[in-house]
C-alpha cells in the first residue's frame, strides 16, 4: 500500500497537453510549411492530401498558434503572479542534473531532489527560451501579415529565420523530452502524474526526497500550500487506511 | 516587481519599434507601380526579340543561374529543375528569362501580353517563405535574395500566377544537405530593384518606350499617378482593368480592350502555363489574417484568464483548509 502525493493541479495538467498537443500540431504544420510533404510523399499517404497544400497546412498551423499562445501566455502571468518558480534552475543544477541522467543510464547513484530534477528545471529553461522566441517570432508574423506593423525587409527575413530555426531546435527539444520521458522507466510515474496529476508516495520519497520532506513534514508550509496528501485506498476494498 | 515589469515593457516596446520601419509611407502598397497597356502591345512583332525580354535578359544576365553540375535530383524524387540547357527560350518565364510576351486568341485576334511578378501588395511568395529569403521592398517590388533561397519552390505554389522559378544546382543549399533538402534558387522579375533603388526605371519599361515612344505598352512611376491614369483610361475608353484587386491589389496594372475573363478562358484553352485568373483572393487576407486575429486575443484571454485565476486562487489560499487535506 502507498500513498499518492498530488504533483500537479488541473491547471498545470491542462496547460501541458494543452501546450502539447497544440505544440504537435504546430511542428508538424511547420514541417508542412516548408516544401518537404509533396517531395516526401507525405501528401500521398491516404488522409495526408491536405498536408500538399500550404494554404491548408498555414490555416491548420494558425488555428492551433491561437491555442499553444493561449497557454504560453497563461502559463506565464498564472504562475508568475502566483509566484512560482519550482521550476526555474537552482545553483548546482547543471552537476547535479548531469548526475540524474548518467543515473538513468545506471551510472552513479541519483542525488536527492525537490519537486522537480535539477535536468528538467534546466530542459525547462532550454525549452521556455525557444518558446518564448517562436511564440514572438510567430506573433510578429502575424502582426506583419494583418499589416498592423512593417517590418524593414531585412527584419522581415531575420524574424522568419529565427522562427523557422527556432522551430527547429523546438522539434529538437520536444523530441529529447518526449524520450527522456519514454526511455527510461524511472521516469514512467512523472508521466502518469501528468496525466492524473499524483504521484506515487515510494516514488516521491524515493526520488523527490526534499520534496517529499517538505510534504510531509511541513504541509501547512506556504511553498508546498497546494500539494494535497491524499491516502490512497486497499486495491479493491470499502475502507481507507490513513497513510 | 512593478519597476521589473514596466521595464519589461519598455525593453519588449524598444524591441518591437526598432523592427519597425521607420519611412513606411510606401511601405504596405509600395511607391511604384506599373501600367502595362495590353491594347498597344503587338508583341515587338516586327523584332527578332521583343525589346522588354531584351532589354531584362541583358540587364539582369550576370545575375542568372551557373548551376554546378552534375546536378543531384530532389531525393527520394528522380527529377530535377534545370533550365540552363534552355538559356535562349524567350516564350516562357524560366530562371533565365524573367519576363515574356504571351500570346492569346479571341475571336480570331491575337492579343500579346507582357507577363512578369506583378508584385503584389502582400505578397503570399514573401510571407510564405520559411527562409526569409523574399521581400517586400517600400518601392513596392518583391525580391528574392538569391543567396537566401533554398529552392523548395513554396514561393511558386502559394504564387497566384505561379511566377517564380527554379534551377537547381546552384544556392546555399548546395553547402547543406543538398541531396535531402532544398531544390535550387528561385528566380523572378525584382522591377529592376538597383535601378528604382536609384531613380531609374525598370529595363523592360525604357526599352518599351525606346521603340513605342508616346505608344509605349509599359508606364512607370508613383503608384497613386499610376492607379488614377488606369482607372482614367478605363473610364474614359471603356478598358478593363487587371490587378487592382487580383490577390488583394498589385504594383502591376494592365489594361486591355477585352475582358480578362475571356483571355483567361483563351489561356486555359490553350494550356499555357500561366494563365490570368479574375477571381483571385489573397488568402493571407481572406484566410490567415481573421485566424490571426483569433490567435492575438486569445493570448489576451490566457492573460487575463491567468490574471483572474491566480488572484482567486490565492483568496483560496488564503481560506487555508482546503491546502492541506488528509482524508
Amino acid at each position: 500500500m502507498s500513498g499518492r502525493i498530488k504533483r500537479h493541479t488541473i491547471i498545470e495538467v491542462l496547460e501541458h497537453w494543452v501546450m502539447a498537443v497544440s505544440g504537435i500540431v504546430l511542428l508538424f504544420t511547420g514541417l508542412g510549411c516548408l516544401p518537404l510533404f509533396k517531395r516526401y510523399y507525405i501528401a500521398e499517404i491516404p488522409g495526408f492530401a491536405w498536408t500538399g497544400d500550404f494554404n491548408t497546412v498555414t490555416t491548420v498551423h494558425y488555428t492551433a498558434s491561437i491555442f499553444f499562445l493561449m497557454v504560453v501566455v497563461f502559463h506565464i502571468f498564472y504562475h508568475g503572479i502566483r509566484k512560482e518558480f519550482g521550476l526555474l534552475p537552482k545553483k548546482g543544477d547543471v552537476k547535479n542534473g548531469i548526475r540524474v541522467v548518467l543515473a538513468m543510464i545506471g551510472i552513479g547513484k541519483e542525488p536527492p531532489s525537490d519537486k522537480y530534477l535539477p535536468e528538467q528545471r534546466i530542459a525547462y529553461v532550454g525549452i521556455g527560451i525557444i518558446i518564448l522566441f517562436l511564440t514572438v517570432t510567430g506573433v510578429i508574423k502575424i502582426l506583419k501579415n494583418l499589416e498592423w506593423i512593417v517590418l524593414s525587409p531585412i527584419c522581415e527575413s531575420v524574424n522568419t529565420m529565427v522562427h523557422t530555426l527556432t522551430g527547429f531546435l523546438f522539434m529538437i527539444a520536444f523530441i529529447v523530452h518526449v524520450a527522456i520521458v519514454l526511455l527510461f522507466k524511472s521516469n514512467w510515474p512523472l508521466l502518469k502524474s501528468m496525466f492524473t496529476g499524483w504521484i506515487d508516495e515510494d516514488y516521491a520519497r524515493h526520488r523527490h526526497s526534499i520534496w517529499y520532506e517538505k510534504v510531509k513534514g511541513k504541509p501547512e508550509d506556504k511553498g508546498i500550500s497546494e500539494i494535497e496528501v491524499k491516502e490512497t485506498c486497499r486495491e479493491g476494498g470499502d475502507t481507507c487506511q490513513q497513510k | 516587481m512593478d519597476i521589473t515589469r514596466r521595464g519589461f515593457f519598455l525593453i519588449s516596446t524598444g524591441l518591437l519599434s526598432s523592427l519597425i520601419i521607420k519611412e513606411n509611407a510606401h511601405a504596405v502598397e509600395g511607391r511604384y507601380a506599373t501600367l502595362v497597356d495590353i491594347t498597344r502591345c503587338d508583341g515587338c512583332s516586327s523584332e527578332q526579340i521583343p525589346k522588354c525580354v531584351e532589354a531584362c535578359r541583358e540587364q539582369n544576365r550576370k545575375r542568372f543561374p551557373e548551376p554546378k553540375k552534375p546536378i543531384l535530383p530532389y531525393w527520394p524524387r528522380k527529377t530535377y529543375e534545370d533550365w540552363s540547357d534552355r538559356r535562349d527560350k524567350i516564350d516562357t518565364l524560366t530562371p533565365y528569362n524573367w519576363i515574356f510576351v504571351q500570346k492569346a486568341t479571341i475571336e480570331g485576334r491575337d492579343i500579346f501580353i507582357p507577363r512578369r511578378c506583378m508584385h503584389c501588395d502582400n505578397p503570399p511568395c514573401v510571407r510564405g517563405c520559411p527562409f526569409g529569403a523574399l521581400t517586400k521592398r517600400p518601392q513596392g517590388n518583391s525580391v528574392i535574395n538569391e543567396g537566401l533561397c533554398f529552392g523548395g519552390a513554396k514561393c511558386r505554389d502559394v504564387c497566384p500566377w505561379h511566377i517564380p522559378q527554379r534551377q537547381a544546382g546552384v544556392g546555399i543549399y548546395l553547402h547543406m544537405l543538398p541531396k535531402y533538402a532544398g531544390g535550387g534558387v528561385m528566380y523572378k522579375c525584382d522591377l529592376c530593384k538597383d535601378r528604382i533603388e536609384k531613380g531609374e526605371e525598370p529595363a523592360c519599361v525604357v526599352a518599351c518606350r525606346q521603340r513605342l515612344k508616346d505608344n509605349a505598352v509599359f508606364t512607370f512611376g508613383e503608384r497613386r499617378d499610376i492607379y488614377g491614369l488606369a482607372k482614367q483610361r478605363k473610364k474614359k475608353e471603356g478598358l478593363y482593368l487587371y490587378g487592382d484587386i487580383q490577390n488583394g491589389g498589385t504594383s502591376t496594372l494592365y489594361l486591355s480592350k477585352v475582358p480578362f475573363e475571356a483571355i483567361n478562358r483563351a489561356l486555359i484553352e490553350k494550356k499555357d502555363r500561366f494563365k490570368m485568373p479574375v477571381d483571385v483572393k489573397n488568402k493571407i487576407q481572406t484566410t490567415f489574417n481573421p485566424i490571426g486575429k483569433a490567435v492575438l486575443s486569445m493570448g489576451f484571454m490566457g492573460m487575463a484568464g491567468a490574471i483572474v485565476g491566480a488572484i482567486i486562487s490565492k483568496r483560496v489560499h488564503k481560506g487555508g483548509d482546503e491546502d492541506v487535506r488528509k482524508d
